[in-house]
């Protein structure tokens, strides 16, 4: 499950993922643990997830919301700061940027969350 | 901390609207000025104040604080008997959400924001008509139309997950048109008007049911689940508030207390439940966790809303009990998020799912 999301060719639904690879695996797992409440679906199978990228030990990570309207925002992004913490140990800083470009869409999602949600 | 402030001003709003509804019901409260001003304390003071810090903390501008910061504060002043300058501060928070809407609608374009938009200009002007002294059941067209619009955009949002048919956003915008349309028309012709504003709703209800997300989670388990329920048995309401608008501008005042609470607390209420456990951990910066208990008020709600609406119907003092049990069953679901917060379970509400790695 994780390797299909982290690589050198990911899918639309995959993220960019710049860092050692065999972090890869265990960041994936870790963002897949940061769920919206709301949907029911974790954020990389819903394609908010837009890159990761490891430098040094410290993640930056850039993420998108479906709504720009959402108060919900801040909240995954402290989960995803907390998780991501977690797989790389103390010390090491995770920043997390919301944005909004390119704008979601429905494609990005995977295709489990596709057939969650009735597309196939 | 200024959330939190935001979030006192709203709950106080909250509980004087509530005793001052149980005192128009016939509950020995001596509490005049809650039972005047019962609707604007609800929609405006809030549901107001509560909408717009929602829309506030996401756009994470300062300013954006002044629209729950005038609706909150003009509730007060209402409570405190200087209404009209309430009423004229409580103005400027429809007009401040309307920016931050416009704010948001340039971060991104969507229909659904755009929305958001409509609906706060909808709070604005029932707060004008209000303050014109224009006909109760035009204004509260207009309050409810913020209110079910509100709700209906950050619906459509979710819907986008869905495969939905061409159809759909056309029939959309039909509802919305016919909502809107009903509320203005009540204005100069109030049986036709509500008439149009009644199917509207029902329309919309029927909508919603059909393509929200709801109809899928529901079928998962936990936090997702209970959601579901909520939202579909708040469609239900929306649909029978509908119905029972279209019967008060035909029928007469008869009708009006089943419309306005199978509406504000049917529909409203049962989307409160259903999407506080979410947002009031975001904006109290705590953790929220599950619990199966958060299903106890909703059943409350809608089981003593049925008993009202009985009462209403002409079952002797059902309307009175029933409204106590409204707001035991409010009353009840705050107990039921203070305890949830309390409980802190670590993870908050991540609900196992289908679409899940498992955890450990």
């Amino acid at each position: 499950m994780a390797e299909e999301s982290a690589g050198a060719a990911p899918g639309l639904t995959a993220f960019d993922y710049s860092g050692p690879p065999e972090l890869a695996p265990a960041i994936t797992a870790a963002l897949r643990r940061v769920v919206d409440p709301e949907m029911a679906l974790n954020i990389v199978d819903l394609g908010l997830v837009y890159g990761v990228e490891l430098r040094r030990g410290d993640a930056h990570v850039r993420i998108t919301m479906t709504s720009a309207a959402c108060p919900v925002a801040e909240m995954i992004i402290d989960d995803v700061v907390e998780e991501l913490a977690g797989v790389l140990g103390e010390g090491a800083k995770v920043d997390c940027a919301l944005v909004w470009e390119p704008p979601w869409a429905p494609e990005r999602m995977s295709p489990r969350a596709r057939s969650a949600m009735g597309w196939d | 901390m200024g959330r939190i402030l935001l979030l006192a001003l709203a709950v106080a709003a909250l509980v004087t609207g509530v005793l001052g509804g149980l005192a128009r019901l016939g509950v020995p409260l001596a509490f005049a000025a809650g039972a005047a001003s019962h609707g604007v304390l609800m929609t405006g003071g809030f549901l107001g104040t509560v909408i717009s810090l929602e829309r506030a903390i996401a756009l994470g501008e300062p300013a954006a604080y002044a629209a729950p910061l005038a609706a909150g504060s003009g509730a007060l002043l209402i409570l405190l008997g200087a209404r009209e300058a309430g009423l004229w501060i409580s103005l400027g928070a429809p007009v401040a959400l309307a920016i931050v809407s416009a704010s948001l609608l340039r971060r991104q374009s969507q229909a659904h924001i755009a929305l958001l938009l409509v609906a706060a200009l909808a709070w604005g002007v029932g707060d004008a008509l209000s303050l014109a002294g224009a006909l109760p059941n035009a204004v509260a067209a207009w309050w409810f139309a913020f209110l079910v619009l509100t709700i209906a955009a950050e619906r459509l949002e979710m819907t986008r997950l869905t495969r939905r048919p061409a159809i759909a956003a056309p029939l959309f915008h039909l509802c919305v048109a016919a909502v809107l349309a009903g509320a203005a028309a009540s204005l100069a012709w109030p049986a036709a008007g509500g008439v149009v504003f009644g199917a509207g709703l029902v329309a919309l209800a029927g909508w919603l049911a059909r393509f929200d997300i709801a109809r899928r989670t529901v079928a998962t388990e936990g936090f997702p689940r209970y959601s579901a329920a909520a939202l579909l048995a708040g469609y239900a309401w929306l649909a029978a508030g509908g119905a029972a608008w279209c019967a008060m501008s035909l029928a007469g005042p008869a009708w009006r207390d089943t419309a306005l609470h199978a509406l504000g607390l049917g529909f409203v209420f049962s989307m409160i439940l259903a999407h506080a456990p979410v947002v009031v951990p975001v904006v109290a910066r705590r953790r929220m966790g599950y619990t199966p208990w958060m299903y106890a008020p909703l059943v409350l709600l809608h089981a003593s809303l049925v008993v009202r609406i009985a009462g209403d119907a002409g079952v002797s003092t059902g309307r009175m009990w029933g409204g106590v049990l409204n707001a035991l069953a409010i009353l009840a679901f705050a107990g039921t998020l203070a305890l949830a917060l309390r409980r802190r379970m670590g993870q908050g509400i991540r609900p196992a799912t289908t679409t899940e790695e498992p955890r450990r």
